[in-house]
C-alpha cells in the first residue's frame, strides 16, 4: 500500500500539540520575545543541560509541563518524541504528521543525530515525523510505495533522495527532473542531489531500503 | 574613479600589497624569487614552473613548498612532479557542511568519490565541525594539537558497519555494530589519552568539533 503526504502542508497552521526538546525552549522562548504567554508549549522534556534557568523557570511559572529525561543513550530529541506518542494516545489526538523545527544545522554530529531519529521514530510512533530548518526538509521513507503532493506552492527548488544509512537496491522515481528507474542509491555511486521537479505536482518513489527524502521550502 | 596600484610593492620587503605567487616556467630570478616567495599569501607553480622551483631551491626544496601545482603535466619532470606530490599530506576543504541539506549529503558522498579520485585523505572543516571518511582498516588519530573541541562522533553514512572498535574516546566500541536507527555515535569525547584509534569493517564517517 502506497503512503501519502504533503510534506510542506504542516506550515500552513495549525499544531495539535507543540513540544520543545531541552535547549529548544531557548530557542521558542527568544524567538517569540515579547509576547512568550501567546506560545506556549504543552510540555518541554529533556536532560535539561542545555535549556537556560530563567527560560526553565518562566515556562515552569506559567504551567507548563517540564518532563526530566535522564536517558543518556538516547537523544533530546528522540526522547521528546517519546512522550508525544504518549500523549496523542492518552489525549486521543488526530494527527497526520509529527513537524520537527531544527535539527539541520550546525555541529555535524547532531545532524546526523537528527537523521538517526527518524530512523528511531519508526519504532516509536506510527506517524511520519519531518523534520525543517531553513530552506531544508527531511523525511525518511520507509521500503515501499510513496506519493509526495509537492503542490503547496511552498516548494524550493531542489530535492533529493540519499541513502544515508543503507544502500539502497532499486528506486523508481516519477515527478522529478532525473527519475530513476530501478536504480542503485549508493554513497560513492549515486546519491540524488540538486534533482528538482517536473511540475507534475506529484512525486512518487518506490525504494527497497529506508531512503531519506530532502526538499527545498521557498523562505 | 581612477585605480591606483604600486606595480613594484610586492618587491619591498616592507610592502604593503597582499599578493599571490604565480610561478611559470621561464628562468627564475633569484633576488626577485625569495623576496616575493617570502611575503606571497598564497604560491602556486604552472607545470613546468614546479620545475624552476624545484631548481632554485636546490638543497633546501622542502622549505619551498608550494601550495598547489597545476597543469596538463606535460613540462614538469617526473622526479619533481614525485617529490612534490609526497610532501603533501592532506587535503583539507572549506565549506559544505552547512546550508542546504542535499548539498552537505554531496559533500559527504564526494569524500566517498575521493577515495578513487586521490590516494589523500580529504577533510571538510566548516565553523566549529570536521569530517573525515575512514577506509575499512585501523586508524591512529592524533587530537592533542590543542585545537580539539569537546565533541566527537562515527557515522555509518552509506553503510552499517558491522564491526567498529575504538580507543581514547569517552565512550569506546569493541567490535560493535554501527548502523542508524541502532546506534550512531554522536556527542562522544575524548579520554584525555591525545590519541584515538578506530578499527572498522566497512567506510565509517569521524566527525570532531573544532575550538573557534
Amino acid at each position: 500500500m502506497e503512503s501519502a503526504l504533503a510534506p510542506l502542508d504542516c506550515l500552513l497552521p495549525a499544531a495539535a500539540l507543540r513540544a520543545c526538546a531541552d535547549g529548544g525552549a531557548n530557542r521558542l522562548y527568544h524567538v517569540t520575545e515579547g509576547s512568550q504567554d501567546s506560545f506556549l508549549p504543552d510540555y518541554i522534556s529533556g536532560d535539561f543541560d542545555s535549556i537556560q534557568p530563567e527560560v526553565k523557570e518562566y515556562y515552569k511559572v506559567k504551567g507548563c509541563e517540564l518532563i526530566e529525561t535522564m536517558d543518556q543513550d538516547l537523544t533530546d530529541f528522540t526522547k521528546c518524541l517519546q512522550i508525544l506518542q504518549k500523549k496523542i494516545e492518552k489525549k486521543g489526538l488526530q494527527v497526520d504528521v509529527i513537524v520537527t523545527l531544527g535539527g539541520l544545522e550546525g555541529r555535524f554530529d547532531h545532524i546526523m543525530a537528527s537523521v538517526n531519529t527518524l530512523f528511531h521514530a519508526t519504532k516509536i510512533m506510527p506517524l511520519p515525523v519531518i523534520v525543517i530548518q531553513e530552506c531544508s526538509l527531511i523525511y525518511l521513507l520507509q521500503p515501499g510505495k510513496h506519493k509526495l503532493h509537492v503542490d503547496t506552492g511552498l516548494e524550493g527548488d531542489w530535492c533529493g533522495l540519499i541513502p544515508v544509512g543503507n544502500p539502497c537496491e532499486s528506486v523508481t522515481t516519477t515527478g522529478l527532473k532525473w527519475n530513476l528507474t530501478n536504480q542503485m542509491l549508493k554513497f560513492g555511486t549515486l546519491v540524488s542531489t540538486s534533482n528538482t521537479y517536473d511540475n507534475s505536482g506529484i512525486v512518487t518513489i518506490e525504494t527497497d531500503k529506508p531512503l531519506l527524502w530532502t526538499m527545498s521550502i521557498k523562505i
